[in-house]
């Protein structure tokens, strides 16, 4: 178990990149969530269109097309910011889905009371309907955090030093290339299972509390 | 027709339908229906009313084993059943040929049309074929007023007419005892009634049936035996219209005072 | 217009790249399905010997990444004595993940199926593979077809990390002329493109089957 260590030690990025990468999304996926509801019918298939672009393409390949396609001719961009940037992308468009849920299950009769009280439409969302949407995007915005978390894995291929990036390392220097990899499944299974079974748990008991 | 309730010859030639004696049911330490006896002749309406949490439900679900009990005896028709002893498939399965149930909430199967809800179980059940089933299901559709409806699927029908398909498609399996209940709890009154109707016509035509309900009016007026239950056991039981006029127990009178009077 | 020339360019390659990634993608869900099909009803199934084995690989397949699954197939296992072709590695390492993910899907497919029918079920005297075969599993099909798509289009996009174990798929295509030609940029966006090309309408279909499915079943 002389894997352990030194695989455990890309713990710390790989959380870094989850918590930036979602981060970034929680942010930038509000205008896309609102824009998925604009009047305007030009605006509903802008954010339609980014939206289905951002997440109809692998994850590897945005992470690829920001290293190597920018990073190559435009600027210099390194493997960390790199997948930071690409998460964060995909994330937007993820919660910005994740978000319109919400939005559609506030009940209609809270825009109503709203306008009935004379509030303004941002102060609506700012202060009404938005908390709820944050309240009833929390299960599926966890369970996505919990994807992202595995799906950093993959900035290993442009040689961020997370946890598979060490398992692969210690793999090609010893003779035994199945333990080290078999470690880092069992990290991302010890990381990620309790925090589904608790994200199920609390979408149950929200769920419940909602319906009554 | 009819058995005429006070024919002893009719009631010696053909005996009793359903018959359950000495039941118990427990969940865990909570003893739900203790040591519950019941006999019901062919073609006899038997209502059974009381508070709720009493184990209406529970003695009801006894009759076709949907709910095991603990111990006594079941009888229908010919196939008797010692609850305290393994059941065969066999025996389960002549058992529930001969009970029909119509549940509070319909349990219709929503992937399939109206008439394929009634031929189906025909065809997997009786080994009908699919022409013999579906005729037979338009003729109860057409008997419970639903002939315009075959090919409906049930999330397009009204409560009300949810419930007689299922009533029909009970009834398509040639059942010799129906049991219901609470078939109108979840129906608006008006469509309640509908479903009362088709019940009272198929009393008349002398079905043996036995009704969980809270609607007393079809209690007092359509049934032939009146079952009150309390906590458990049978408070009383007897001609309907003696029990409402003049009931035998305290716990009766109270129930049927707050029943009554809403 | 130079770009349109390249991408004229790279298209045959990377037609032939996306051609690999469907068949990976189509024999991951032949494989995996029915075995997914098969964890669903040993993780439901009463016998403890049979349920906890089936959960801990449902567990394992979702929460171990894909891609650590398909180092483990194709860098690991030759260490165990088990060579496998990068082909096969990707196969069966996605067969796998597809196993554990769509186990759950169809579970809850399954269990969706209210209580009350199946009491009805018994009440008409219905034997219990009758119960399944046309009760159960027609409505348990429709409520899981729609996740179920959407898996497939998930797993589609995950075979772009065989890459990563020299399968010459789309993105291996694309990576190679990048690293040839030096215009990454271009031959990613169109690599990008051609998955979005089969995902998109794959997910606009799923959306429709879903509004469809969900109609009768109130
Ligand atoms: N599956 C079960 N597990 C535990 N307790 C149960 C179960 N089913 C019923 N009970 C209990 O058994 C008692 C009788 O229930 P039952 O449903 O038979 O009453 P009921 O007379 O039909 O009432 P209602 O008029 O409300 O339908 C209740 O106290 C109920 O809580
Ligand atoms: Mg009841």
């Amino acid at each position: 178990m002389d894997y352990v260590g030194p695989i455990a030690s890309g713990i710390p990025m790989s959380l870094l990149l989850t918590v930036l990468g979602f981060a970034i999304g929680a942010v930038g996926g509000i205008p896309l969530a609102l824009m998925r509801r604009s009047r305007l019918r030009s605006v509903r298939f802008i954010s339609r269109s980014i939206i289905e672009l951002l997440r109809g393409i692998p994850p590897i390949v945005w992470i690829f097309l920001v290293y190597f396609g920018i990073g190559n001719g435009l600027i210099k961009v390194e493997p960390v910011p790199a997948a930071i940037v690409a998460f964060g992308l995909i994330s937007c468009a993820y919660l910005a889905e994740i978000y319109r849920g919400g939005l559609s299950a506030v009940h209609r009769g809270q825009w109503e009371a709203g306008v009935a009280l004379g509030l303004s439409h941002g102060d609506q969302l700012a202060r009404i309907i938005g908390p709820q949407v944050m309240r009833y995007s929390i299960p599926a915005a966890a369970t996505y955090a919990i994807g992202l978390l595995k799906d950093t894995s993959i900035a290993f291929t442009i040689g961020a030093q997370e946890i598979l990036f060490f398992a692969d390392s210690q793999a090609k220097q010893s003779s035994d290339a199945l333990t080290p990899y078999l470690v880092a499944a069992a990290a991302y299974i010890i990381l990620t299972v309790p925090c589904a079974w608790f994200a199920r748990s609390v979408d149950r008991r929200l769920r419940v509390r909602i319906a009554s | 027709m009819a058995q005429p309730v006070t024919d002893p010859a009719a009631a010696k030639s053909t005996g009793m339908d359903v018959s359950l004696e000495h039941i118990v049911k427990a969940y865990g330490e909570h003893v739900v229906l203790d040591d519950v006896s019941l006999s019901v002749r062919e073609g006899e309406v038997c209502a059974i009313i009381g508070p709720s949490g009493a184990g209406k439900s529970t003695l009801l679900r006894c009759i076709n084993l949907l709910e095991r009990p603990d111990s006594g005896t079941i009888r229908v028709g010919d196939t008797t059943i010692d609850a305290g002893q393994e059941v065969g498939g066999k025996q389960l399965h002549g058992l529930r040929r001969q009970v029909g149930m119509v549940f509070q909430s319909f349990n219709l199967f929503p992937h399939l049309t109206v008439l394929r809800n009634i031929a189906l179980p025909q065809e997997r059940v009786l080994g009908r074929s699919r022409a013999e089933a579906e005729d037979r299901a338009m003729e109860l559709l057409q008997r419970v007023g639903l002939g315009d409806k075959p090919a409906q699927y049930p999330s397009r029908c009204s409560g009300g007419q949810q419930q007689r398909v299922a009533i029909a498609r009970a009834l398509a399996l040639d059942p010799k005892v129906m049991l219901f209940d609470e078939p109108t709890s979840a129906l608006d009154p008006e469509l309640g009634l509908e479903v009362l109707a088709v019940m009272r016509e198929l009393a008349d035509e002398g079905m043996t049936m036995i009704v969980v309900t809270h609607e007393m009016q079809f209690a007092r007026d359509v049934s032939d035996h009146l079952i009150v239950m309390g906590h458990g056991t049978v408070l009383e039981e007897g001609q309907p219209e003696k029990i409402f006029t003049d009931p035998a127990t305290d716990r009766t009178r109270r129930f049927l005072r707050a029943v009554l009077e809403r | 217009m130079t770009v349109l020339q390249d991408w004229l360019g790279f298209l045959p390659q990377l037609a032939s790249g996306l051609w690999v990634s469907v068949v990976v993608c189509l024999a991951a869900i032949v494989v995996g399905l029915p075995l997914g099909l098969a964890l669903a009803l040993g993780s439901s199934a009463g016998s403890r010997a049979l349920r906890w084995p089936a959960i801990a690989v449902v567990e394992i397949g979702r929460g171990a990444p894909a891609l650590v699954v398909l180092q483990v197939f194709y860098f690991g296992l030759p260490s165990a004595g088990l060579t496998l072709s990068s082909t096969m590695a990707a196969c069966l390492a996605l067969a796998l993940t597809t196993a554990a993910y769509t186990s759950e899907i169809i579970r809850g497919g399954l269990q969706a199926v209210p209580r009350g029918e199946l009491e009805a079920t018994e009440a008409l005297g219905m034997s219990r593979p009758d119960a399944l075969r046309f009760v159960v599993i027609p409505q348990g099909i429709r409520v899981a077809i729609p996740p179920l798509m959407g898996f497939g289009v998930l797993i589609f996009q995950a075979t772009s990390l065989a890459y990563t174990i020299a399968l010459p798929e789309l993105l291996g295509r694309a990576y190679s002329i990048g690293s040839s030609t030096f215009q990454y940029l271009s031959v990613l966006a169109l690599a990008g493109l051609m998955y979005a090309a089969v995902t998109i309408p794959a997910s606009l279909l799923t959306d429709r089957v879903e509004r469809r499915m969900s109609r009768h079943l109130a």
